[in-house]
């Protein structure tokens, strides 16, 4: 089992645990089979991840969106390195920070 | 006292200098006053506001913002005190006018405009990290956040020769700048902004988080506030939104990251609202000031 993102499921996943929105209202139970509009519901409902059956957490990065380039955000994060030296990047936050920014910097064309 | 060969800075020193520099807008005083009495009437807030012409434009911009998103329109001060609440316009008014009262600081030692991008982009930030977590009034969240780094200011203003050796020191060894503050004076930004935000009697919900926003495991009284303040730094820092003196992306406490019960994926969906909201309000409070 693993928390996968919303926009990285697929249809046909099973859920390993029930989903609840944050007032804990329930969504969907452990063993449902995921469809579409499943999906769509998990975003009305403000969900960002799901946890799914089968996975490991550390396959899952979340897709780049469509049109930024993987090789330019792999160059934008070397050149963000030295400036998260003090932070490191042990800590997943900071994983996923560098992540962004790198995004980011591609997305603004700031590199 | 200071001397050449042994400084020995201390924080009441720095404030007790500072204060014949800066002092806090007079509204505020008023402002607090009129808001703790139990008869004052709405009017009678928005009249201390709408004394001050530039104020009151900076507020109803802000008001009619993406940061809002009001779906009428705030066209009076009174209506924005309604809608708003009292508390909250006064957290505002108080970040509104924070831009005008720090003035004087050599442009060459650093540049005003990007240091208030970073404040405001913190405050910004952590204020959207509030909503996402459900808090209520967020505006002290915004308010803490445009302050946090004032200290860098008031130590800029008082000791600007130290400043730019330690920016140059920061360059130069690729350390973080508040071990070299900590290094050369004995006490960092943050512990000189959050004095003197005491001194300036800021409610200890909006002066601590500041105090202890690079050493978040201290924070006693406000724990979750300062988390959110440490975060939001750290993420402004990482996202190159503005500049302070800092040059790296400062450490995070893991501590205070648990404390805000988020998962790592979360980040981006909070992140994508608040860029534009950036940069509006840094267009509105630079405008006017």
């Amino acid at each position: 089992m693993g928390l996968v993102a919303v926009d990285n499921l697929e249809v046909g996943m099973v859920l390993a645990s029930d989903v609840q929105d944050r007032n804990g209202r329930m969504l969907l139970g452990a063993g449902a089979e995921l469809t579409q509009k499943h999906m769509v519901v998990f975003r009305t409902w403000g969900i960002t991840e799901v946890d799914i059956a089968g996975i490991d957490y550390a396959e899952t990065e979340a897709p780049l969106p469509a049109e930024v380039d993987p090789e330019a955000v792999a160059a934008a994060e070397a050149a963000l390195l030295p400036h998260f030296k003090h932070c490191g990047l042990e800590h997943p936050a900071l994983k996923e920070l560098l992540r962004l920014a790198a995004i980011r910097k591609v997305q603004h064309g700031l590199c | 006292m200071a001397f050449a060969d042994a400084p020995t800075y201390t924080i009441p020193w720095l404030i007790d200098r500072t204060s014949t520099v800066y002092s806090l807008p007079l509204f505020y005083e008023r402002l607090n006053e009129a808001i703790n009495h139990p008869r004052t009437s709405i009017d009678d807030i928005a009249k201390i506001i709408t004394e001050d012409q530039g104020l009151t434009a900076r507020l109803l911009r802000l008001a009619n913002s993406p940061m809002f998103g009001y779906f009428g329109k705030v066209d009076s001060i009174s209506k924005a005190v309604t809608i708003i609440g009292t508390q909250q316009l006064r957290d505002l008014a108080l970040a509104a006018s924070v831009m005008g009262v720090f003035k004087g600081i050599p442009e060459e030692l650093m540049s005003m405009a990007t240091f208030w991008r970073h404040s405001i982009g913190c405050g910004i930030i952590a204020r959207a990290l509030a909503t996402w977590r459900r808090e209520v009034n967020v505006e002290r969240f915004f308010v803490a956040g445009m302050l946090h780094d004032i200290g860098q200011l008031i130590i800029a203003t008082i000791l600007g020769d130290l400043v730019r050796t330690m920016i140059e020191e920061t360059q130069a060894e690729e350390a973080l700048y508040f071990d070299i503050e900590l290094k050369r004076l004995g006490f960092d930004h943050a512990e000189a902004g959050g004095a003197l935000l005491k001194e300036w009697k800021i409610p200890a919900n909006i002066a601590d988080p500041v105090t202890y926003h690079h050493r978040p495991s201290r924070a006693e009284q406000f724990p979750l506030e300062t988390s959110l303040i440490h975060l939001a730094d750290i993420i402004c820092q990482a996202f190159e939104l503005g500049q302070s003196c800092e040059r790296f992306v400062p450490p995070l406490d893991g501590a205070s990251w648990d404390r805000l019960g988020m998962s790592p994926h979360q980040l981006g969906a909070v992140l994508r609202q608040v860029e534009p909201q950036i940069e509006e309000t840094f267009a509105i409070l630079s405008d006017a000031s």
